[in-house]
């Protein structure tokens, strides 16, 4: 008997099963939340703390009923819009450049190291220096939003059109492929499930950009709110918006996920 | 016994006028790489006549691949010359069919799309092959299957799609590099049967690499054995069964004294180096 045959007799601790593990995969993590929220609405009722420290969770969902109409859905708006402008410019520009890299390896030496340097610069520190280039309007918010959102893309499509197998290009040789039918026909359709891994990050990138670009200027849009509310101390104000951020992050997300899986099935890949 | 087979089956090609279909002239291969230089083919040196199915029999690492490469335009010769239809083998050509060891097919694709491909890079107007296509994938028995994508095929299947790929632009020449000697035994048979199924139809010439004695001698008019050091064509033997060839045909006596002749001269290369 080998210490790996013991090991692999080992009883699960949780039913196994294909049905059971997508039922805890989803069960765990809610119940998990769920034990959060409690504990954190009966430890604010029972310690009694200011609602200005901690409100209870009930008290954020009744202020974002209250408000969700005539104040945060307002602000949300240009929000939401500047995050998915940006998104879209971001990807086109990640997507494009990390082609253009591919395809020259003069241009790619040059460039290459450049932006896995600046990948490292915490780019929110040069987000007023944005304000000083375009003014507080919102281009300077969509400009440091595409900054900061589109590296993940050029790297992640970068490394799906590097990747593809050798024999493939070594196919695409044989039968007279031009760079550009390669291009096309194998390297972009083999990235696509790397495009959308760095498209996936690009929309939480796009909404920290927006959200910090309003903090700086801006006069309405959820930062400016959440700011706003900071200043009168209204906790669960900015509490109850940031559940809106999430909400509006979770669908952004969630449609790019479906945007690959309906890509995916196209191509197949 | 050695003696008798040989003079039946070896010896070079009828002497013809005509140049041949193609010819492979005093060709080297030497890979420059950072630990030095590797002398892949040493000295390869015979002629093809339109038509015939040739397989290339050795040892893995005698050179075989590089062999094919230099032929198909994939990779250049160090010295020597290759012609194949009266001009010099320089790139890929498009009278040329490729068929590699792995199936290498497209995982996005259709089968269907897939056998088209060639055709999709060559012009685009992938309409006019689709018979061609339907006929192909037909004979392998996988027209059943043109929708299906790669993951979906078992290696066998696989590797037919890559031969209905390597004929949908109606080659010349097809060139073969030990196409099924990732399958089992009992889809390499299959696939022997269904590639002589083709080869009674179409006539292609043919370069087969393998290093399979029983698979070169049921396939091929001719073949070749190579050895490793040095990585020359050390025995060009000429498989005297008529077509169509059949699966007992390898049960017969003949068939096993033509095997047992070759694999001797294969051990005898190993003895010399
Ligand atoms: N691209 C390459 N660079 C350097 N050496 C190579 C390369 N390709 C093959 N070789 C070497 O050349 C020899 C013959 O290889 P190959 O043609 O693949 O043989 P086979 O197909 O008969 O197995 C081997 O020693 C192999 O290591
Ligand atoms: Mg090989």
């Amino acid at each position: 008997m080998t210490a790996i045959d013991t090991g692999a007799r080992k009883k699960p601790l949780l039913p196994t099963g294909v049905l059971a593990g997508t039922l805890r995969q989803i069960l765990l993590p809610v119940a998990a939340a769920l034990v959060v929220l409690v504990a954190w609405e009966t430890a604010v009722r029972v310690l009694d703390v200011s609602p200005v420290l901690l409100p209870p969770p009930s008290m954020i969902v009744a202020r974002l009923q209250e408000l969700f109409f005539p104040l945060l859905l307002k602000h949300a708006i240009p929000t939401i819009w500047e995050s998915v402008i940006a998104f879209a410019v971001s990807s086109v520009l990640g997507i494009a450049l990390a082609g253009l890299l591919s395809s020259s390896k003069i241009l790619r030496e040059a460039l290459y190291p450049n932006v896995v340097l600046f990948q490292l610069i915490p780019k929110i520190a040069l987000a007023p220096l944005f304000i000083v280039w375009l003014g507080i309007g919102s281009q300077s918010r969509l400009a440091f939003s595409v900054f900061i959102s589109f590296f993940p893309v050029v790297i992640a499509t970068l490394a799906g059109l590097d990747n593809v197998d050798r024999d493939l290009l070594r196919l695409c040789r044989a039968l007279r492929a031009s760079e550009w039918q390669t291009f096309r026909e194998v390297r972009l359709p083999h990235a696509i499930p790397y495009v959308f891994s760095g498209m996936k990050i690009a929309t939480t990138f796009a909404i920290i950009g927006v959200i910090v670009g309003e903090f700086i200027t801006s006069q309405a849009g959820l930062g400016y709110l959440i700011l706003f509310a900071s200043a009168q101390a209204e906790t669960a104000l900015i509490l109850a918006a940031i559940l809106v951020l999430c909400a509006f992050g979770l669908v952004f997300y969630g449609l790019v996920a479906i945007a690959e899986t309906v890509t995916r099935n196209r191509f197949g890949a | 016994m050695d003696a008798a087979i040989s003079a039946a089956a070896s010896g070079p090609a009828p002497a013809t006028d005509a140049p041949p279909y193609m010819s492979v002239q005093r060709v080297q291969k030497i890979y420059e790489t950072a630990g030095g230089a590797v002398e892949a083919v040493s000295l390869a040196d015979f002629s093809v006549t339109s038509g015939e199915f040739v397989a290339v029999l050795g040892p893995s690492g005698c050179g075989k691949s590089t062999l094919m490469m230099m032929i198909g335009g994939l990779e250049t010769t160090s010295a020597g010359h290759i012609r194949v239809d009266g001009t010099e083998v320089t790139a890929p050509r498009g009278d040329f069919g490729y068929v590699f060891q792995d199936a290498t097919l497209l995982p996005w694709k259709s089968v269907l799309d897939n056998v088209l491909f060639p055709i999709r890079l060559e012009h685009g107007r992938t309409r006019d092959h689709l018979d061609r296509a339907r006929e192909l994938l037909e004979l392998v028995g996988l027209w059943d299957f043109r929708d299906k994508r790669p993951r979906q095929l078992s290696g066998g299947m696989r590797q037919r799609v890559a031969i209905c790929r390597g004929l949908i632009n109606d080659p010349k020449l097809l060139l073969m590099d030990e196409p099924f000697s990732a399958l089992d035994a009992i889809s390499r048979d299959d696939m022997n049967a269904a590639l002589a199924d083709l080869w009674d139809r179409y006539h292609k010439t043919a370069i087969f690499i393998t290093h399979s004695i029983r698979e070169a001698v049921y396939l091929a008019d001719r073949v070749l054995v190579m050895s490793r050091r040095p990585s020359v064509i050390s025995h060009d033997v000429r498989i005297p069964f008529p077509r169509p060839r059949r699966m007992e045909m390898q049960e017969t006596a003949e068939f096993n004294e033509i095997c047992g002749f070759l694999r001797r001269k294969i051990e005898e290369g190993y003895q010399r180096a």
